[in-house]
């Protein structure tokens, strides 16, 4: 249960998979590096689990080539692998104690017993949960089972570590801690992981690099950070904070050196090179502020009437109506602070370093 | 708080709300019913077994007697080998074809599985020909082997020809039971395992059949309690040595009033109680399915062609091996003479002609019976799973275990404790017993089949969350209409599982009903072919009619099946 | 409000006027077709022939008949008896006969019909104190499927002491006395002819070879039937009827064989029981007798004038030397023991089928080898072995003494009633006798064996 082994990659070519006619992944590339915390994020639906269960070895076999290190194990039944995997609701086996469950990857490893019963122990008190061994997994709370079925896994010590929406099950507080406890325990063994989940934040929050996943295309790859600040597209833009959109198409100057964007409300930005087409502008709600007058240069103006105003604790957030369309300001809130109201007319002004512009 | 509406109350708490007098009354009516109809007729012949027959004193030197016969000490022993034996070989039988069509996406698994269930269906006597002819010291098997290879297999001899008949026959109670559990195992249980480097039989050893151990200890108890009162076997293959026949032949024995079949009766009544216990208390704390539903649905795997054919061909070999007496009895039924010969000298059609021409009325009536019988149980079986498992009714345990109690009384103790309890009864407006009015054949066969019934329910309703019931509840439903429209449309599945094992078994049953036909009009298939087995003529007819009750039953379970998947995928649950 | 309470009275006198109608057509029905009820154990297609000829005598009348194993039928009608709707009785076995009468469930009939001679065979055609007819007759016999013999090269049986020759080592079958009031009647024959331990030391010598002790008596043609067993003791129309169903079987009367009567009678407190008196009228008559004569029937009428219509090679039991017994058959001995020899028959042949044959086997085996080299020591353990396979735990003074009998027949019929001893407790100890015997008899044999 230490370090002590090489860490590897993990290596997707053009892997395709269809459940009958549905066309669940399309050609999908991806490499993740040796010890990486990578992400699979994505709405439901959009593939992601069905990669990781590709990974495993569960599921239809797929065309294209997943490697594990220089090991192509494509056609590798899920217990040839050697890859560990952490299920949505832990499929800890209700038969068994926590240590017969703990225990099992080791003995059909033909582990000589000793050896299991130490490092059981070992993997038991990584979790903290040395003292449940000889419970039943329902006697167990929902983030113990959690911690068990982790344990169950890194005890084989894997190559890669896959985790399904692993902390779905579990109420937020614990959501949180169990997060953080995962990230620790990765970084500790140096175990490349997959972790697979629908949630924006714990996908931003434990990441090294992640994928947004869409309708079985990969739409991005990166850091948190830099799918937040420069998403590829409207869908990623949309997926991962909260973002205000408007649509509009790029015109191409003569020269074709460079272009400008025209929203369908008239707005106008002028671009660097840039192929023609539709497009949208993309700025998120708080880089966004509320101006009563209609000036600065460098900024974008968009006048409009305050038709809604919510309080999120931190912020408030309002809503703008601007040309039929409703766009989102957050301002921080500070005690005292003096709040507009509904109906209160106002001028929305974004930096243009602030904005992005993305093809549809 | 004047109105508490929750049913989970005692029926004896002075709380007059209408939603617990609802299920208190009907409880009542079905304990009531029975206890005329199962526990009395029952007591009313057990009791001999406690009376001096010097005095008619209470006693139980009887049962020293029991005890101090070596004869009785090994038809016990016997009976325990033979019902354990059997359990393990239906088992190897079952295992295979539960695991493939719940595992391997395949073809025909509907098939597979209808023709799994058709073992049960043996019609009686010309069964054990028919198997004695395929399989018996001088059947077709044996003789081809003889000829062919110079050896015979003594595959019908003594204690191990009943353990084969038995395991061949009742192998479908684990078949049904092993399937359902395999069906309800979340398929990550196994992916976990599967990806901690278990595969292949030790997968299986170690994960999936422990986690399908409820079903198949449901089905394997059924089995050993039903071989080990089983009689028409061993009395066909004219094995003595066993409690069931040894009871049989001394309760019917010409005038002879020796209380000793009666004390045996009593001992299989007792031991079979015992073993079903037993099995409850090795369920206890292993209902895996519901505890760990993780909503991921059944691992199944395509097959490679090779393996496919595999699979095909392991499970061609057991149903031609488990369906050999329904084929021997197709041979018999169409056949002018088989004698001492691998097949029949000559085929004809006459048999069924004749069946036609003079046994409509036995088929007619079996399916009048058996369907009545079928409907009772399974109204009897919603009724009763509801009470046990969803209200706090006082005595509810001791309804179910009456009502699973029948599957301990042999039927001769029920068509015996009948004509007592009923034949001084007379219906009303007439001089006709009661007893010798075809209904009580009716209420006789669903008595014997209500366990089977009882348990689908029971696994049906299981399967319905509480929260469903409680949704509709909440909405302004009163009880009724909870039951109505959410509980049993949703456990339609099941009901009618339980109405297929009921009315298959019931349409083959004789037991009972032979005892209490009074009018050949009335009489049902059983009847029909143990008269036609009567004489040496009425071989081939027979075997006819007996193809008929199968060819019924096989359609109806088949049927069934088809609206079972298709209620399950309506109701999203596959 | 009296407009509300005269509705209500009318409602209520409808209802009872309905239910009295029910009642009343109910009652017509019965009268203009009288039902007689017949309880009986053979097969449809004599019943069926009877049926149709009364029937068609009786425009009046319609005969039920309820098919249940002789031992059923007596249990079904001594269960109903308290209210019974049963008219007759009608079986092979006299025994089942004498239960009911013992039982007091008969009544007393006497026939009309003239030319029935008092006894067939050495058996008295009707019940002496008048309960029960006889209607027919049958003789015991010998069976054999032809293609199991010439397969596994057995001689044609031809006389009952055939049976007991090694050849017919576990090809043999037979009915078990306590099931088949006919086979009763076989046993109890030879027993009487042969003595009490002379005959079961034949019956055990055949019981020897049995293959099997079928439950029912029809399980013995149908085990030759299938070739399940070759050699089967049966009563005649089995094996006769086998042979017109076309099965490659073979029947024999051997000499000295038992017939028995078929019988028939009134139950007591029959709802019809003039009709039921009309019923045996036709059976013995002229025409009814002549029924029997029918092949799918094939039973020995009762009047010796029918036998002038049978065809040829008939047998006569009136003439045939074949079927004429000398013995007297005591049939007041014959009751007396009836139980103690049914169960004596199981508890040394039938429940240790296994211990006889292995026994059987190691005689045969040593006897085998004794006719090849002579050996005094081992003829003398050989014959030793023989006479504790026919051991008997009873003494024929003891089993025809009514008291020790009791214990098999007791019927408390009023709580006072007092009986000693309990037949399982009885049994039980014939059963350790009786292993103990085969036990010891097989091992001696096996002495026998190896000092050659």
């Amino acid at each position: 249960m230490s370090k002590n082994h090489q860490s590897v990659g993990i290596t997707i070519e053009n892997v395709g998979l269809s459940f009958g006619d549905t066309q669940v992944l399309k050609g999908v590339n991806l490499k993740i590096a040796p010890g990486e915390f990578f992400a699979f994020l994505g709405p439901s639906g959009s593939g992601k689990s069905t990669l990781l269960r590709a990974i495993a070895g569960f599921g239809p076999t797929p065309t294209g080539r997943i490697l594990i290190g220089d090991r192509d194990v494509t056609s590798m039944q899920p217990w040839q692998r050697n890859v560990g995997m952490v299920f949505q609701n832990y499929a800890l086996w209700p038969h068994m104690t926590v240590q017969e469950n703990v225990a099992f990857g080791l003995e059909e490893r033909k582990v000589p017993s000793a050896v299991i019963a130490k490092r059981v122990h070992q993997a038991l008190e990584l979790v903290g949960l040395a003292h449940l061994a000889q419970r039943r997994p329902s006697e167990l709370s929902g983030g113990q089972q959690q911690r068990i079925a982790l344990a169950r896994t890194v005890v084989v010590e894997p190559k890669v570590l896959l985790l399904d929406e692993p902390l779905s099950n579990l109420d937020a507080n614990l959501r949180v801690q169990m997060r953080r406890d995962i990230l620790k325990l990765q970084r500790e063994l140096g175990l490349t992981t997959i972790f697979v989940t629908h949630d924006q934040e714990e996908a931003n929050t434990t990441s090294d690099r992640m994928a947004v996943l869409n309708n079985g295309v990969i739409q991005q790859v990166g850091p948190p950070m830099q799918l937040y600040d420069a998403p590829a597209n409207r869908f990623v833009a949309n997926f991962i904070g909260s973002a205000n959109i408007l649509d509009g198409k790029i015109a191409v100057a003569d020269d074709g050196q460079s272009s400008t964007f025209i929203s369908e409300q008239g707005l106008q930005l002028t671009l660097g090179a840039q192929p023609a087409g539709k497009a949208s502008l993309i700025f998120r709600p708080q880089n966004t502020r509320l101006e009563q007058q209609q000036h600065s240069a460098n900024n974008l103006i968009l006048p409009g009437r305050i038709v809604y105003r919510e309080f999120l604790g931190s912020l408030i957030r309002y809503g703008v109506d601007v040309c039929g369309h409703i766009l989102s300001v957050d301002e921080l809130h500070s005690i005292g602070a003096i709040h507009r109201a509904v109906g209160d007319s106002v001028s929305l002004s974004v930096e243009q370093e602030q904005a992005v512009v993305v093809n549809q | 708080m004047p109105s508490n509406t929750s049913t989970r109350k005692g029926l004896f708490r002075l709380d007059f709300s209408s939603v617990q007098w609802g299920p208190g009354i009907v409880a009542t009516l079905i304990g009531v019913f029975l206890l005329i109809v199962l526990v009395m007729p029952v007591a009313k012949v057990m009791y001999v077994a406690f009376q001096n027959p010097d005095t008619g004193a209470l006693t139980i030197n009887n049962f020293i007697d029991f005890f101090n016969a070596a004869l009785f000490r090994e038809s016990f022993a016997n009976s325990f080998y033979v019902a354990s034996m059997s359990v393990i070989f239906a088992t190897i039988i079952a295992m295979p074809l539960a695991y493939f069509t719940t595992r391997f996406n395949f073809a025909g698994s509907t098939l597979i599985q209808t023709l799994g269930m058709i073992p049960l269906i043996m019609p009686p006597f010309v069964g054990a020909v028919a198997m004695q002819l395929f399989f018996g010291g001088n059947g077709s098997v044996n003789l081809l082997l003889d000829d062919y290879f110079g050896f015979t297999v003594p595959f019908m001899e003594g204690l191990n020809g009943v353990i084969l008949v038995q395991s061949v026959h009742f192998f479908p109670f684990i078949l049904i039971n092993l399937s359902a559990s395999l069906n309800n195992i979340d398929r990550s249980m196994e992916e976990a395992a599967l990806n901690l480097g278990s595969s292949g039989m030790r997968l299986f050893r170690r994960i999936v059949f422990p986690l399908a151990m409820p079903g198949y200890i449901a089905g394997a108890s059924l089995v050993f309690l039903k071989v080990f009162d089983d009689l028409g076997t061993p009395l066909l293959l004219n094995v003595n040595n066993m409690l069931a026949p040894q009871a049989y032949l001394r309760i019917t024995s010409v005038g002879i009033s020796d209380p000793i079949g009666y004390v045996i009766s009593v001992i299989l009544v007792l031991f079979s109680l015992f073993s079903m216990w037993v099995s409850f208390l090795a369920m206890k704390g292993k209902d895996y399915a519901t505890a760990q539903k993780g909503g991921g649905g059944l691992l199944r795997r395509d097959l490679k062609p090779w393996e496919k054919f595999g699979c095909y061909a392991v499970i061609t070999i057991i149903l031609l091996f488990v369906l050999a007496p329904h084929t021997a009895l197709g041979l018999l039924s169409i056949s002018t003479v088989w004698s001492y010969s691998p097949l029949p000298d000559g085929y004809t059609l006459d048999h069924y002609s004749e069946v036609f021409a003079t046994a409509n009325q036995y088929i007619t009536n079996t399916l009048l019976y058996a369907g009545l019988a079928g409907l009772i149980d399974i109204i009897l079986g919603t009724a009763i799973a509801y009470i046990v498992w969803r209200t706090k009714i006082w005595g509810r345990k001791a309804l179910d275990l009456v009502a699973m109690g029948a599957l301990a009384i042999p039927g001769v103790v029920i068509g015996i404790g009948y004509l007592r309890m009923f034949y001084d009864i007379n219906l009303p407006f007439s001089d006709v017993p009661m007893a010798t009015w075809w209904g009580i054949m009716v209420i006789a066969l669903a008595v014997r089949r209500l366990p089977y019934a009882l348990r689908a329910c029971v696994a049906a309703l299981q399967q319905v969350s509480l929260s469903l019931e409680e949704a509709a509840e909440s909405l302004g439903a009163s009880k009724w209409s909870t039951i109505k429209r959410v509980v049993v449309p949703l456990m339609t599945g099941g009901i009618l599982a339980g109405f297929v094992t009921s009315f298959a078994t019931a349409a083959v049953e004789l037991s009972a009903t032979i005892m209490l036909v009074a009018k050949e009009g009335d009489a049902p298939l059983a009847y029909g072919i143990y008269v036609f087995m009567q004489s040496a003529a009425g071989r081939g007819p027979g075997a006819a009619l007996g193809i008929i009750a199968v060819v019924i039953v096989g359609l109806g379970t088949y049927a069934s099946h088809v609206i079972i998947e298709r209620t399950k995928k309506a109701n999203g649950l596959k | 409000m009296f407009n509300n309470l005269s509705n209500k009275t009318v409602k209520c006198l409808a209802i009872s006027s309905l239910a009295l109608a029910v009642a009343s057509v109910s009652q017509t029905a019965a009268a203009a077709e009288q039902t007689l009820t017949i309880v009986t154990s053979f097969p449809s297609d004599l019943t069926k022939v009877f049926k149709a000829e009364f029937e068609k005598l009786h425009p009046d009348v319609k005969l039920e008949v309820l098919k249940k194993k002789t031992s059923a039928g007596i249990k079904y009608i001594s269960e109903t008896a308290a209210n019974n709707k049963i008219d007759l009785f009608w079986a092979s076995a006299p025994d089942a006969f004498e239960v009911l009468k013992d039982g007091g469930l008969l009544q007393k009939y006497s026939v009309k019909v003239n030319g029935i001679p008092a006894k067939v065979g050495s058996f008295p055609i009707h019940d002496p104190e008048g309960y029960y007819k006889g209607f027919a007759a049958a003789g015991y016999g010998i069976m054999w499927n032809t293609r199991y013999t010439k397969a596994k090269k057995l001689p044609a049986p031809t006389n009952w002491s055939d049976l007991e020759k090694p050849v017919y080592f576990n090809h043999v079958g037979m009915s078990a006395p306590s099931r088949s009031g006919t086979t009763h009647l076989t046993v109890e024959t030879i027993l009487q002819a042969d003595g009490w331990g002379n005959g079961w030391g034949s019956l055990k010598r055949m019981a020897g070879n049995f293959k099997s002790v079928t439950e029912r008596s029809f399980g013995v043609p149908d085990g030759v039937n299938s070739g399940n067993f070759g050699v089967g003791i049966v009563i005649d129309f089995f094996g006769l009827s086998s042979q017109g169903a076309g099965f490659p079987v073979e029947f024999i009367y051997p000499p000295a064989t038992a017939l028995v009567p078929a019988n028939i009678g009134i139950v007591n407190n029959a709802p019809n029981s003039q009709m039921a008196g009309e019923f045996i009228e036709f059976l013995l008559s002229d025409h009814g007798q002549e029924l029997l004569l029918n092949p799918k029937i094939r039973r020995l009428p009762v009047n010796p004038d029918t036998y002038a219509k049978a065809p040829e090679g008939f047998p006569n039991p009136f003439q045939d030397s074949s079927l004429q017994s000398s013995l007297h058959f005591d049939l007041k001995l014959s009751k007396n023991r009836y139980n103690l020899v049914n169960s004596l028959f199981d508890v040394m042949i039938t429940y240790r089928m296994d211990d006889l044959r292995a026994a059987t086997k190691a005689i045969h085996a040593a006897q085998k080898a004794l006719s090849e080299t002579p050996n005094v020591e081992a003829a003398a353990l050989v014959k030793q072995a023989r006479t504790l396979v026919a051991a008997l735990p009873i003494t024929e003074a003891d089993a025809n003494n009514p008291d020790i009998s009791a214990v098999f027949t007791k019927k408390r019929k009023k709580a006072t009633d007092k009986v000693t001893g309990r037949q399982a407790e009885v049994e039980a100890k014939w059963d350790a006798f009786v292993v103990a015997n085969y036990e010891q008899a097989k091992d001696l044999a096996e002495q026998a064996l190896s000092k050659m």
